[in-house]
């Protein structure tokens, strides 16, 4: 390489290197959303949707409370995820989702060909959302039962239980129960499950929380759909 | 510098047959670097669970797994395994460690394992798990022995495929050696499940690209999609490049899919969607397995079944399937990886 041809590679290197920096330094400074929860969509997709509903925050999701607890160590701002979890971890709410005017919603229990009874499913596939005995603990006290619970991270993964009969039902939300019946075969049956589990809540958690609680009241009501709640109280 | 076509396709290749099994570690199958531990979590008190390895991107990512899962529970020790000769490791380790149980990861050091426990007494034989192995057969696992298989199901594969294409897929094209048979009939009795009719090809032992070729013609007519199995006599630089390419790339067009990352790229326009194990969850799902086991007593529980892989990761090339097929609205808040 000529000598003008090295300080003009020098200089592009220079020039993305101060870029690079830019960007993190303004990383650093937005408001850090931290994002626990299970959706129809990929984590990828969650994180841009809520990235592009809270401009100037920083958004992370993670869908693996391995990953949320280590991230949670290090000190969000806010935390985006379910009231049991926040209660798990000690957190206050500081704002509720709602849907249909109620900050709970149904869950349901499904098998392939009939639905379920509670009291008789040997085994659970369920979303890991509380780490092995706190979601054991949760499912049980969902169905009034103790059967084996198998955990997934990922709401795509409860399929596959069914489908290789690794379980004689799963557990999850009703609202994403089409989600799940719309990329199968088989014959889905459900039957809805007594009690109610909160919706999402956000918590704040230091600095700049307050300000990540404000701007969740803004978020467009189709970004607040993919999570399930259609309005923040 | 851009690579030539034969570059490329010598480094999918290679890449292929090291990824998409873990077949081959590293590092060279022969003579290890001797013994060393990768990750020490002890937890004094409670039972130790050795976890045999090599060293990749792929069985780290399956160690934060099993160690997220089991970290509270159990002492956890990693020992770094470089091929099927280091049978002498793994009993070293054994005896510093004295696990309750082991998990084992890939071909190379499952090899090793068995050379190592055919030396031993029934009675001291630890109950193991076997993930990142190709092609895992339960009546070749020992007594004591369980594991995760390595290759998604297809039926999983249409599943997440079914979200994504228009195009309908029901009936998916198969090219298998002989040898693979029974893998492959195992397959059509689950993708059955889900209304999907497997179509196979059985070609030779040691085929040449007019096989393939011929192979990819026929099952094209008769089927909606092509599944590439993962077997590396059928993914030669040389197959690929003379067979695989020239049949997948004319007319009619079929989704092609595929169980290595490599084999899909824009450059190649082999692979339409490649669906890989989520390694992180597999070390969650073998984690499960020796939570099982211990709450047997650590003995493997009688008739205890063999897994599918539960999670996956997924890629699609999207220029090729904007090219040639059609994309449901939010195909791609359903895909893990877009190729542009």
């Amino acid at each position: 390489m000529s000598n003008p041809a090295i300080s003009r590679f020098g200089a592009g290197l220079a020039a993305l290197g101060v870029a690079w920096l830019a960007e993190r330094r303004a990383q650093a400074a937005a408001p850090q959303l931290l994002v626990f929860l299970h959706t129809a969509v990929k984590q990828r997709a969650l994180q841009d949707a809520l990235s592009s509903g809270l401009p100037g925050v920083s958004v992370t999701t993670v869908g693996r409370i391995a990953d949320f607890e280590r991230m949670l160590a290090e000190g969000p701002d806010a935390v985006l995820t379910l009231p049991v979890v926040l209660r798990s971890k000690r957190l206050s709410i500081a704002l509720a989702g709602h849907r249909a005017g109620t900050p709970s919603e149904k869950y349901v229990l499904v098998g392939a060909d009939t639905a379920p009874v509670p009291t008789q499913v040997a085994s659970v596939g369920a979303l890991d959302i509380l780490g092995r005995s706190g979601t054991t603990s949760f499912v049980e006290d969902l169905l009034g039962a103790h059967p084996k619970v198998v955990r997934v991270t990922k709401v795509e993964d409860l399929l596959p239980l069914l489908q290789m009969r690794r379980a004689d039902g799963i557990v999850l939300p009703a609202r994403l129960q089409a989600a799940l019946a719309s990329a199968s075969r088989l014959k889905l049956a459900e039957r809805e499950l007594p009690g109610n589990v909160g919706l999402p809540a956000v918590a704040a958690v230091a600095g700049a929380g307050a300000a990540i609680v404000a701007a969740m009241r803004s978020l467009p009501v189709a970004t607040s759909k993919l999570v399930g709640v259609d309005s923040w109280q | 510098m851009a690579m030539t076509r034969r570059e490329l396709l010598t480094l999918v290749a290679g890449s292929t047959a090291l990824a998409a099994c873990s077949r081959v570690p590293v590092q060279s199958q022969g003579a290890s670097g001797g013994y060393r531990e990768l990750h020490k979590q002890p937890n004094p008190g409670r039972e130790t669970v050795l976890v045999c390895m090599p060293e990749t991107t792929q069985t780290q990512q399956a160690w934060t797994g099993l160690n997220d899962e089991l970290g509270k529970e159990f002492g956890l020790i990693a020992v770094r395994i470089e091929g099927r000769n280091d049978a002498r490791i793994i009993e070293e380790a054994v005896q510093r460690h004295r696990p309750a149980g082991i998990v084992l990861m890939n071909n190379p050091t499952v090899t090793a394992y068995r050379r190592y426990e055919s030396a031993l007494p029934a009675a001291k034989r630890v109950p193991n798990v076997s993930i990142m192995t190709s092609f895992l057969q339960a009546r070749r696992l020992g007594p004591n022995a369980t594991g995760v298989a390595y290759e998604i199901p297809l039926i999983t594969s249409v599943t997440n495929l079914r979200k994504i294409l228009a195009e309908r897929i029901e009936r998916v094209g198969v090219v298998y050696r002989s040898s693979l048979a029974r893998f492959v009939n195992d397959q059509r009795e689950l993708a059955a499940r889900e209304q999907i009719t497997i179509v196979g090809e059985a070609v030779s032992e040691d085929p040449n690209e007019s096989e393939i070729k011929a192979a990819l013609r026929t099952l094209k007519q008769k089927t909606d999609a092509v599944w590439v199995l993962n077997d590396d006599h059928l993914l030669t630089p040389k197959l690929i490049s003379k067979g695989w390419l020239p049949g997948l790339n004319e007319r009619p067009w079929r989704p092609a899919i595929v169980g290595a990352e490599s084999l899909v790229a824009a450059e190649l326009s082999f692979g339409t969607f490649a669906v890989l194990p989520d390694h992180t969850e597999l070390g969650m799902q073998a984690a499960n397995v020796i939570f099982d086991i211990a709450d047997e007593g650590w003995v493997l529980p009688a008739a205890y079944q063999t897994q599918e892989p539960l999670s996956t990761k997924t890629t699609l090339d999207l220029v090729q399937v904007k090219e040639r097929f059609h994309l449901l609205p939010d195909a791609l808040a359903h895909v893990d990886r877009v190729l542009k």
